[in-house]
């Protein structure tokens, strides 16, 4: 039987790189929510109470091919109590390091240049 | 619609074994292989790009990801009566027969789920009413998926089409035809 890469030829050749991450995404937020609901036992009609929405709205948010509004997804982690979506923070690292002799003749010789020379094992 | 059908392998994913049916009209002398798939996607390309490109990326994270679960298809039901089949069962294998249509906006995509690997597309359409009968769109389309469902259902039966890979994928005779 011939094999054949139908969707994936298509896809290559006219898709759309955010049409492909949106659906993703779509996807695996549902599927976050569908395993959430089945580990409490709960079921659309359950779900859809919590929402205040109708059963058949809620199948289709969990569907993975709706485009989810952000609206939507914050109602769901309200009801839920749990984030859905995390924004990964942006950190500010600060270094530590030994300084020989006093601070002010340390900034002095760091601002003539010395500072490479009077660290040597971090001198780049 | 009369005519001789047969299965096209459309696309093998980690989860999801997808194919399709090609039909040849009885009276026809062409060979086409062309399948309702390709023909669907080959309709819906001129004017429905985006929704085209939302249902094949959607097919295809599905086949890569998660699998065909039921829970990711539609069922279009007419209040309470099972639009066209009931569901069979041969021996203890998850054989499926449902109106199953996959569905972003209102890009229809009929299909058949056999079980979470195996999923037989067909062809849709544009829906503009609330059911499928009620639309001139689809309602051919929606007609015909639930014939095909039909003829494939009773391949299985016949043993014509089979089970393999533990449920994972199937087969069937190169010159296999079934009849509309």
């Amino acid at each position: 039987m011939k094999k054949n890469n139908i969707i994936s030829n298509w896809l290559k050749e006219n898709g759309n790189i955010e049409t492909e991450m949106l659906v993703k995404r779509n996807l695996a937020i549902a599927n976050k929510v569908r395993n959430i609901l089945n580990d409490r036992n709960l079921n659309d009609g359950d779900f859809a109470e919590l929402l205040e929405k109708t059963r058949s709205e809620v199948s289709k948010w969990l569907s993975g091919s709706h485009n989810l509004t952000q609206k939507s997804i914050i109602k769901m982690e309200i009801a839920l109590g749990v984030k859905l979506i995390y924004i990964e923070q942006v950190h500010k690292y600060v270094y530590l390091g030994k300084i020989e002799g006093s601070l002010k003749e340390e900034a002095k010789k760091y601002s003539e240049g010395d500072y490479k020379k009077t660290m040597p094992a971090y001198a780049s | 619609m009369n005519g001789i059908v047969s299965l096209k392998h459309i696309e093998d994913y980690k989860k999801v074994c997808y194919y399709s049916v090609c039909i040849k009209d009885e009276s026809e002398f062409n060979d086409s292989s062309e399948s309702l798939f390709e023909a669907f996607i080959r309709e819906q390309e001129k004017t429905e790009n985006e929704k085209l490109n939302h249902i094949l990326a959607w097919v295809k994270e599905i086949g890569d990801q998660y699998g065909a679960k039921e829970r990711f298809f539609r069922h279009e039901q007419n209040q309470g009566e099972a639009m066209g089949l009931p569901p069979n069962k041969i021996g203890s294998e998850p054989v499926y027969t449902e109106d199953g249509e996959i569905s972003p906006n209102n890009l229809r995509l009929y299909c058949h789920r056999l079980n979470d690997n195996v999923v037989i597309l067909f062809s849709g359409g544009l829906k503009t009413a609330d059911t499928p009968q009620e639309c001139p769109n689809v309602k051919p389309h929606f007609k015909l998926a639930n014939k095909l469902t039909v003829i494939i259902d009773e391949a299985f039966k016949n043993k014509d089409i089979f089970w393999v890979d533990e449920f994972n994928d199937i087969d069937y005779s190169d010159d296999l035809t079934l009849y509309l």
